[in-house]
């Protein structure tokens, strides 16, 4: 059943289905190959006699893999006993195997190596959680790069959460950095296999812990889901997971929106990987409009299962750079009253008949206002109605009420930081803060941008922009858009156009050049301690589309076309 | 047959390649090619924002000219992952803050300048070479 092999007249750019396919895979491929260097010929590995590696027992690893990275009589296996990563590090290492050293893979077979690899090479939970981001294909500024040399050699290319999933052992880093500094010509640093080395080893605490229990989560039965799309607000609502297979499960989840009540439906597939790892994808209900960020597109979900597999959290998007989507959490769903969300982030101190929704699962009947509790300084005067899944309050705010988050505690169960009370909002913070754009050409569609108008509070410090200030969540505002020194009151559609929604559409012609411009958002009502409307800004780079070229990318930082290898 | 099952493959490899996207930020894009370099104007302003953002910092500031308008100005730097090197923050400049700026100035003759040199309220200065 031989699939995919690829010949030597196709490396040297013989025109054929492979290489049509290798293009359009190439697309998604992009920095990731570049990065994930597993050797094109297995290398012997000098970590073999320093430290233990991680024996490779899954037959599929042996049959394809072992011509080349040879197991020896504990069952280590040059190069890949020694390194761990996440399924998505896996997936790239076998689909670089596949298009660059030739290994014939039927679909299935590709599918278990992955499987097998997540789970007896991968990350523990806790490994895995601070770069799911990059997984989750977030906007996330990094300010975790030590220096120059780890920013030329691990970051200048693609984010730094990349070679940050990966743990090797000390020399397979080195012989990874090495290898990884000839291909992409810049010079070998030793400081960046020290960092890695010392950042993300082989062996820890945290992988020799899960390693040792883990085990295919039974994630069958109804899970409570609260999401959040950025422009379009809270959702809430219930998700049922069926198993589908060893370690596969179908969903279908039901969201209503907090702020209108429109409902979304979807089906998926998800498989997991490692005991945590959810990888899936599902499409709404309903007919697919030509909006971009219509809610019945084809999502892939990207979920982090918590080790007491009682919680989940992600993210669900689509989109030619996967910028749309909803931020997700679950939780599973019990014979206890549970509080999900209150559809009013935020409350201003010494304001009355603020009228509140609690929404939830399993509340008690006979509710009653000492049964709702927000803390001090908040009196709840009335339940105004009440089911078993939304209770509907009033309550006044004391001008002296502690300022900040807080939690909404209801007969045993607690939302924490369900609602914020604060007394002004300093600023209006822009998310993204800064992000890029792209315009469209014949072959690459636009790349969009959500923009989302969020308050803050300053905390106790009285300084803005510091760790202790307060979410106030969403403001609302009137959106603009402005090229960099632009006279002002000059248009900026040449470029793109913004919406009432801060839903931002690049210009359809692609001008081949970059601008540098702010999305802006102006508060309606909320003003500056001078009675100006306060003003949020967000630094957007509207540019060309990412372009591939016979599985080249080109980086604008290095003024050359990156060799991801042979497509 | 064949066909379909390269086509299972592709599909499976590519399920989850996003993942290996670079985030889509905006870092370090461009040269300071509108800005000129060969000269340097000074400013006292007052600060009126401070985005703490990649591809660059920029702050807002305020400039009283000679008739008493205030004039809008807008001081580009190098990206956080630089400034951050000289111990800044996105709280190092806040709202009102009193500054002596000095830069290059824009080509066009436009408010704005590529950051070389900053005193902050505090008096400490920081020369911003190369824009970093």
């Amino acid at each position: 059943m031989e699939f995919y092999r690829r010949s030597p007249a196709q490396f040297d750019g013989g025109i054929g289905s492979s290489r049509r396919l290798a293009g359009g895979l190439a697309f998604c491929t992009l920095f990731a190959v570049i990065v994930l260097s597993a050797p094109s010929l297995a290398q012997s590995s000098p970590a073999a006699g320093l430290e233990d590696g991680i024996p490779i027992t899954d037959p599929a690893v042996i049959a394809k893999c072992g011509s080349c990275h040879a197991r020896d009589a504990r069952g280590n296996m040059q190069r890949i006993s020694w390194a761990r990563t996440t399924p998505e590090g896996w997936q790239n290492v076998v689909k670089r195997m596949v298009l660059v050293n030739g290994v014939s893979l039927s679909a299935p077979e590709a599918r278990q190596i992955v499987r097998y690899l997540s789970g007896s090479h991968g990350l523990a939970p806790e490994e895995a959680k601070p770069v799911m981001y990059g997984a989750e294909r977030r906007i996330h500024e990094e300010t975790n790069i030590p220096d120059n040399n780890l920013r030329t050699a691990c970051a200048q290319c693609h984010a730094f959460a990349l070679p940050l999933s990966w743990r090797r052992s000390p020399d397979d880093w080195k012989q990874f950095v090495d290898s990884h500094a000839v291909r992409h010509m810049f010079p070998p640093s030793a400081e960046a296999v020290a960092f890695l080395a010392k950042a993300a080893p082989l062996h820890t605490p945290e992988w020799e812990a899960w390693s040792a229990r883990t085990s295919l989560p039974n994630l069958a039965g109804r899970w409570l889901v609260t999401a959040s799309m950025p422009g379009r607000g809270k959702y809430y609502g219930e998700m049922q997971v069926d198993r589908a297979g060893d370690d596969e499960f179908a969903t279908r989840v039901n969201l209503t929106s907090v702020t209108d009540g429109s409902k979304v439906l979807r089906t998926g597939r998800t498989a997991v990987y490692g005991g945590y790892a959810w990888r899936g994808r599902s499409n709404g209900a309903g007919p697919v409009s030509s909006a971009p960020d219509d809610l019945s597109s084809e999502a892939r979900e990207v979920v982090w299962i918590a080790p007491d597999h009682l919680r989940a959290e992600g993210r669900w998007f689509w989109g030619q750079y996967q910028e749309l989507g909803f931020n997700v959490q679950l939780q599973r769903a019990s014979s206890d009253p549970t509080v999900m969300i209150v559809d009013r982030p935020s409350l201003k101190a010494g304001s009355r008949g603020n009228r509140v929704r609690v929404i939830g699962y399993n509340f008690p009947a006979g509710v009653t206002p000492p049964d709702l509790d927000f803390g001090p300084g908040v009196m709840v005067r009335g339940i105004v109605s009440s089911t078993s899944v939304e209770i509907v309050a009033d309550v006044d705010i004391a001008v002296d009420a502690p300022l900040g988050k807080r939690g909404l505690a209801l007969r045993g169960s607690l939302l924490p930081g369900a609602v914020a009370i604060y007394d002004r909002v300093d600023y209006v913070k822009l998310t993204p803060e800064s992000a890029v754009a792209a315009f469209a050409d014949a072959k690459h569609p636009k790349g969009y941008l959500q923009f989302e108008a969020i308050g803050y509070q300053r905390g106790a410090d009285g300084r803005l922009h510091t760790a202790d200030d307060v979410d106030l969540g969403p403001v609302d505002v009137t959106w603009s858009f402005q090229v960099f020194h632009a006279h002002e009151g000059s248009s900026a559609d040449y470029v793109g156009r913004i919406s009432a929604s801060g839903f931002f559409t690049p210009a359809v012609e692609n001008p081949n050049l970059n601008y540098d411009c702010w999305a802006i958002a102006t508060a309606t009502s909320d003003k500056d301690q001078n009675g100006a409307p306060l003003v949020g800004k967000a630094y957007v780079v509207v540019t060309v589309p990412t372009y591939i070229f016979n599985g080249r990318r080109y980086v604008r930082e290095l003024d050359r076309w990156v060799d991801d290898g042979p497509a | 047959m064949e066909k379909k099952m390269k086509n299972a493959l592709l599909t499976f490899l590519t399920a989850s390649a996003g993942f290996l996207l670079m985030p889509f930020l905006a870092e370090a894009h461009h040269g300071w090619t509108e800005f000129d370099l060969n000269h340097v104007a000074t400013y006292e302003g007052t600060v009126a924002d401070f985005h703490y953002t990649n591809p660059h910092c920029v702050v807002e500031f305020d400039v009283r000219d000679e008739k008493g308008q205030v004039q809008k100005w807008q001081g580009e730097f190098s990206n956080p992952s630089h400034l951050s090197r000289k111990g800044w923050t996105a709280a190092t400049l806040q709202p009102g803050d009193k500054i002596a700026i000095a830069g290059n100035p824009a080509k066009n003759h436009g408010p704005a300048l590529h950051v070389t040199w900053i005193r902050l309220p505090n008096g400490q200065e920081f020369q911003i070479e190369g824009g970093r």
